[in-house]
């Protein structure tokens, strides 16, 4: 008990409401006048002109993936498989292999992601002990015609950039 | 009944085998003691003294649990604070320079080091100098590659060369911070048990060189199986697992232990073999060289079996004695003769007086106990007799030997029900694609007339049937397993008192004793 109830009047029992004749013209006069007040000077509109004007990405906004290197252009992965194993949707498949540049002993020969079963939840940053794998590249639309082309593989991930900062990434995911 | 004993643990009163350590004897009932060094194969060397245990009231009142019997009245002290600061101490020594490679060491998930520093450890490192860097992915010969950094000097590996394979390739050189496990320069690893180094090692410093990086443990399914590499029979687990997209494949074999039959270990040829039940594998249908569906292949096979007058059936030794017999039931029926010929399989001199024998087919005792000739001169005979062969996956020419065959195989219409793609089943006019051992479950017979019983593990996407299946739908009568063994208990003496349901995981000698170790 102690939930408030709190009676409200029906509207809409006068003759003329119920009528409705006259309630449909009057709301047709309001989105009329919307209508035309936006056609004649837009300036004070609500929307936004995508995609001739892009929304701002935050930092921390989770964006289609990619694979960091280090500095000397190196790739990070380790091809540990935390990510693979913490992905709830089970959509990345690695392949690893020997690895003889001294970075490390191993790393990916196939790193797919398949971009219609990910659910950017961000799961897979998490789990990475490298840093190696990050949603930052501010790809918000991923689109295509076809299945195949979903399935985002190692050398498109390398590819990408980052399109932060690196201080403001690491606010952004602190 | 081995002889039991009562003692303390924390207080409290457990029942114990005698005269085993107390890391075995309590690790029956459910104790954990922590331990790196012993292995009940190795026995206790007591270097690791992670084991270290209290006993109340004892003189000392502290021992290594390896080298200290289950005594009557012993009062073991596993939960006291003391304990439990030596165990987190002998933890924080062994991690002082451990690189923690984890994330790009297969041993990962599966490693006592992992598994004790959650358990019995969970501290940060207090170490502030640098840590003592040794070689990394050093290869030892034998496919395996050691890693001298995550090594925590147990000995289990050298070992295991000097007292299993008596052949000592490694020894630990220098001491302290210094000392690493090391081969002699320019005499790597060279016996046929090495990759069991892999297996004891407990944690990732010994690494198999074919299994390295490719798929973490985790993710495999590991499901019990009898290597089927010779007539040993040797207990193992299939790792298996389905890559998402992807087929059921076997990543691996390892050892089970099985002390009736191989003790801990298995040999580096049955270790590798499977291999050959992921490659090469006959999946299709083939009628005169055409791809056909399975229904198609079995009319074509029993249109020929119907036409022919004189009929020969070829078994395999590998078969388990469920398929023998139902194979035994259609030769019957259709009149034809049965042979079991399989001189192929035996490697004369290649066997040891350990695990690997000569033999390598997996239950030639089931053949003999069935009563199928297996001699060639009888083969021979019928062979250049026969209007129709019809091979169940026997593969002749398994080893050289069988070319002055060669002539009357070929003037023979053979119909060959085989699991792979091999020159001895390719000449058939019918091709019947059929299940290998980790795709079947049955009884075999080992060289020690041990009976075993195992299930099927894997499951690829062709799905082949088991042989007893075809023999269904040639007309058979059998068509499980549990169908074959009311006849095989009826026909064969030394099985009238076995139910397979009853055989006991570690497998039932036959003959000397069936009546002790299976009551009816
Ligand atoms: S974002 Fe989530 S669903 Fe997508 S790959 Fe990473 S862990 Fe998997
Ligand atoms: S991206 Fe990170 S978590 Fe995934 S395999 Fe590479 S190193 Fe491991
Ligand atoms: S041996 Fe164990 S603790 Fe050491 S790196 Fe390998 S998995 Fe990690
Ligand atoms: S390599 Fe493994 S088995 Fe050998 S001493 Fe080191 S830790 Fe023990
Ligand atoms: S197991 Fe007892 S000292 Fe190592």
């Amino acid at each position: 008990m102690g939930a408030k109830v709190r009676v409200v009047e029906r509207k809409g029992r006068t003759f003329l409401e119920q009528l409705y004749l006259l309630e449909v013209f009057k709301g047709m006069a309001v989105t009329l006048g919307h209508f035309f007040r936006n056609l004649l000077d837009n300036s004070r509109l609500y929307v936004r002109h995508y995609p001739e004007v892009r929304p701002e990405i935050s930092p921390r906004w989770r964006g289609r993936h990619r694979l960091t290197r280090h500095e000397d252009g190196t790739v990070k992965c380790v091809a540990c498989f935390m990510c693979q194993t913490n992905c709830p949707s089970n959509c990345i498949i690695i392949e690893a292999g020997e690895r003889f540049d001294g970075r490390s002993e191993k790393m990916p020969l196939r790193f797919d992601i398949d971009l219609l079963e990910c659910i950017y939840c961000g799961y897979c940053v998490e789990a990475c002990p490298m840093d190696a794998i990050r949603m930052d590249t501010g790809i918000f639309s991923v689109t295509s015609d076809n299945r195949e082309s979903m399935v985002l593989g190692l050398e498109e991930m390398l590819r990408t950039p980052g399109a932060f900062d690196e201080d403001s990434y690491q606010k952004g995911v602190r | 009944m081995a002889e039991m004993v009562k003692l303390f643990v924390n207080g409290q009163e457990v029942e114990v085998e005698a005269g085993k350590n107390l890391i075995d004897a309590l690790q029956v009932v459910g104790i954990e003691i922590p331990h790196f060094c012993y292995h009940p194969a190795l026995g206790a060397d007591g270097n690791c003294r992670m084991c270290l245990v209290g006993i109340e009231d004892g003189r000392p009142p502290l021992v290594p649990a390896c080298k200290t019997p289950a005594q009557p009245g012993m009062k073991v002290l596993l939960e006291d604070e003391k304990i439990k600061k030596i165990q987190r101490d002998i933890m924080e020594l062994e991690l002082i320079n451990h690189p923690v490679d984890c994330p790009v060491c297969d041993q990962a998930g599966e490693c006592t080091l992992q598994d004790y520093y959650m358990s019995y450890s969970q501290q940060d490192s207090r170490m502030n100098v640098e840590q003592v860097h040794k070689d990394k992915r050093l290869d030892f010969g034998c496919g395996v590659v050691h890693d001298q950094e995550r090594c925590v000097l147990c000995a289990r590996c050298v070992r295991f060369t000097r007292q299993i394979t008596k052949t000592g390739e490694l020894g630990i050189v220098n001491r302290s911070d210094q000392a690493r496990v090391t081969i002699f320069p320019g005499r790597p690893l060279a016996n046929r048990y090495a990759l069991n180094i892999v297996d004891i090692c407990p944690v990732g410093a010994m690494t198999s060189k074919d299994f390295r990086f490719r798929q973490r443990v985790w993710f495999l399914q590991k499901d019990p199986g009898i290597c089927h590499g010779c007539s040993t029979g040797c207990n193992i687990y299939i790792d298996h697992h389905r890559e998402k997209y992807g087929d059921d494949v076997i990543y691996r074999f390892r050892a089970r232990t099985n002390l009736q039959v191989n003790g801990y270990f298995i040999c580096d040829a049955g270790r590798l073999s499977y291999k050959t039940e992921n490659e090469n594998r006959q999946d299709r249908t083939l009628v005169d060289g055409v791809e056909v569906p399975l229904e198609r292949g079995i009319e074509a096979a029993l249109d020929k079996l119907n036409r022919a007058r004189k009929p020969l059936m070829l078994v395999s030794p590998d078969s388990t004695l469920e398929q023998l017999w139902a194979i035994k039931r259609i030769a019957t029926l259709y009149g034809a003769v049965l042979s079991g010929y399989s001189d192929a399989y035996v490697l004369a001199g290649d066997g040891d007086d350990y695990l690997i024998s000569d033999d390598k087919a997996a239950n030639r005792a089931g053949l003999q106990l069935l009563d199928i000739d297996s001699g060639k001169e009888s083969f021979a005979a019928a062979l250049a007799d026969a209007d129709l062969l019809v091979n169940f996956n026997n593969d002749l020419f398994f080893s050289p030997g069988n070319e002055d065959l060669q002539e009357a195989l070929e003037a023979t219409d053979q119909v060959s029900v085989c699991s792979h793609d091999r020159p001895a089943f390719s000449r058939a006019t019918v091709i019947l694609p059929c299940a290998s051992y980790s795709e079947y479950g049955g009884s075999i017979v080992n060289r020690n007339n041990v009976l075993q019983r195992f299930a099927r593990a894997v499951c690829r996407d062709a799905d082949p049937c088991d042989i007893i299946e075809i023999t269904r739908l040639l007309g058979g009568a059998i068509s499980d397993n549990a169908r074959a063994w009311p006849g095989l208990r009826q026909s064969v003496p030394a099985l009238s008192r076995i139910w397979p349901e009853r055989i006991p995981v570690e497998g039932v000698t036959l003959n000397s004793s069936e009546e002790t170790h299976v009551g009816a």
